[in-house]
């Protein structure tokens, strides 16, 4: 139960500090450490074996949108 | 109620060592795998910090690695013990050519992972105490200071090196 609690409490500070940043580049760090928190936290609250997929899959998800994010203010794919 | 605090930290501290290693191994302080991890790296060494620790945490962010591989595979054996673990590094593969890395350090730290953490399920520690450890862990790198991370993953590369 504590597990929860703490991962929360993580998920929390990281949103805000990706709030609060102001440069976008180090913005995405936190939120890593957020999607991290969040993939984390729906293990421990749900139980069950399909829990992971769904982390699993919210996790791909999230790094790839990441990486999209991060390679478009980067300035785009070179051709 | 303290013991499991105690488990966290623990088990946060052996997470760490554990995806630290295997991502520097697999040296992925040495290049950005996308421009978005060049692009963080060059915006955290503005900020005051490591080229090469900052391209460790970009590529962290723009790829599965071992530290998602690491809390993957914990929630695979908090789920469903060894398979489970087995299941997230095969997910964590997938989410590797997904987000076009042609490197293995997810994957490896998955797989790793998975034994750690059901090895220490077997003297005490629940699979919960690594899925928070393993947060924390992620935390201390890539949310609390990034020009300090950024030395201290620099400095444990040129070791390496």
């Amino acid at each position: 139960m504590i597990a929860l609690y703490v991962v929360a409490a993580i998920a929390v500070f990281a949103a805000a500090r990706a709030i609060l940043e102001r440069n976008t580049g180090r913005r995405f760090p936190y939120a890593n450490v957020l999607n991290f928190a969040v993939a984390g936290s729906l293990v421990l609250l749900l139980d069950h074996p399909i829990t992971l997929i769904a982390a699993a899959a919210y996790f791909v998800g999230s790094t790839l949108e990441a990486n999209a994010i991060a390679s478009t203010y980067a300035g785009g794919m070179k051709r | 109620m303290l013991g499991e605090i105690l488990h966290i930290l623990a088990a946060a501290i052996i997470s760490w060592i554990l995806f630290v290693t295997v991502d520097i191994f697999f040296g992925l302080p040495e290049a950005g795998g996308v421009s978005g991890a060049t692009a963080i790296a060059q915006d955290i060494e503005a900020g005051g910090g490591d080229l090469s620790g900052g391209t460790m945490m970009g590529n962290i962010v723009c790829s599965p690695d071992a530290s998602a591989g690491t809390l993957l595979a914990a929630c695979g054996v908090y789920v469903a013990g060894i398979p489970g673990g087995l299941a997230a590094a095969l997910m964590v593969y997938i989410g590797n050519r997904i987000c076009h890395d042609p490197g293995y350090a997810g994957t490896t730290g998955a797989v790793l992972a998975t034994f750690v953490v059901y090895g220490f399920t077997q003297v005490g520690f629940a699979a919960s105490d690594f899925i928070a450890g393993m947060v924390i862990a992620i935390l201390t790198i890539q949310g609390l200071s990034h020009t300090h991370a950024s030395r201290l993953l620099g400095r444990l590369w040129r070791i390496r090196e």
